[in-house]
């Protein structure tokens, strides 16, 4: 679970829209010596956030890359104590990637907006199913609150 | 829509995807030689031409995938006659008539160049 940066899914819209949240604690690794949440975590919530979406919109067993980040901006940062909530909404959707498009903010503040392409790997690119990694998958999704996948 | 309104929005499509100046974007460029265009690129300007266009374009339909997995389609590293009606079937706005005079399979990847996505488009207008 430590890469996993995203607590909660409150909302999914299958192909519209996600809302995540993301709540920064000191106790956090990055933390130990920084006042500031690092930027970079703030995109990788916004781009897992956005994975999911494109993962339960495009269903089956379809594994998800990020295939580019066409714009991103940081205009303030977060930290320990502070809730991120995150909006990731779905721009344009294909059966082989998605564009997306997503905030985080802080108390109503944007902390982080970013433009993003997540790729699906073409069906000879995935792994055999490997029940132990799909079973903690399957686990980390029902923890946050993501739906489950539907088949094809 | 006129030529060269097809012409000017398909080079901003490929220069946006690419990272690219439009000068530098040319109908005759190739997509991967000429303008280092890799895998994700190819969803990428997908995407821009869907949106620049309004137009939905189906997997495979434009940059089809694993071509030539057919045996009968390629013979010593050189497209049979079989393949290259294949290609025409299934790449109708490339410029196969040039590719008929040395078809390597490995000069397949050279069809894809931006004057293809401008006759793509037109096609795909005119439908």
């Amino acid at each position: 679970m430590r890469y996993v940066l995203i607590d909660r899914c409150l909302e999914l819209d299958k192909g519209v829209r996600i809302r995540t949240v993301k709540c920064v604690t000191r106790g956090e690794p990055f933390l130990r010596e920084l006042d500031r949440y690092p930027p970079t975590l703030v995109l990788e919530t916004l781009l897992q956030t956005g994975a999911a979406l494109a993962r339960v919109t495009a269903g089956g067993d379809k594994r998800s890359f990020l295939g580019k980040i066409t714009e991103a901006e940081f205009p303030a940062f977060a930290q320990a104590g502070d809730r991120i909530d995150v909006l990731v909404e779905a721009i344009q959707s294909r059966p082989d990637g998605t564009m997306l498009h997503g905030e985080a903010r802080v108390d109503g503040a944007l902390v982080g907006r970013a433009e993003f392409m997540i790729g699906f790997l073409p069906a000879e690119l995935v792994p055999a199913p490997d029940p132990k990694a799909d079973e903690r998958r399957r686990l980390t999704r029902k923890a946050i609150g993501l739906p489950p996948v539907e088949e094809a | 829509m006129e030529d060269n309104e097809i012409i000017s929005k398909v080079t901003e499509c490929v220069a946006n995807a690419l990272g690219r100046d439009e000068e530098e974007v040319k109908l005759e460029s190739v997509l991967s030689r000429d303008l280092e265009a890799e895998s994700i690129d190819y969803l990428d300007i997908t995407f821009q031409l869907e949106k620049a266009f309004g137009i939905k374009i189906e997997k495979d339909e434009l940059f089809p995938q694993k071509i030539f997995q057919d045996a009968r389609y390629v013979s010593d590293g050189v497209v049979t006659a079989d393949g290259l009606a294949f290609l025409e079937q299934k790449l109708p706005y490339a410029d196969i008539a040039s590719f008929r005079v040395d078809p390597k399979v490995t000069a397949v990847p050279n069809l894809f160049t931006v004057s293809l996505l401008v006759n793509y488009v037109k096609t795909k207008i005119a439908a």
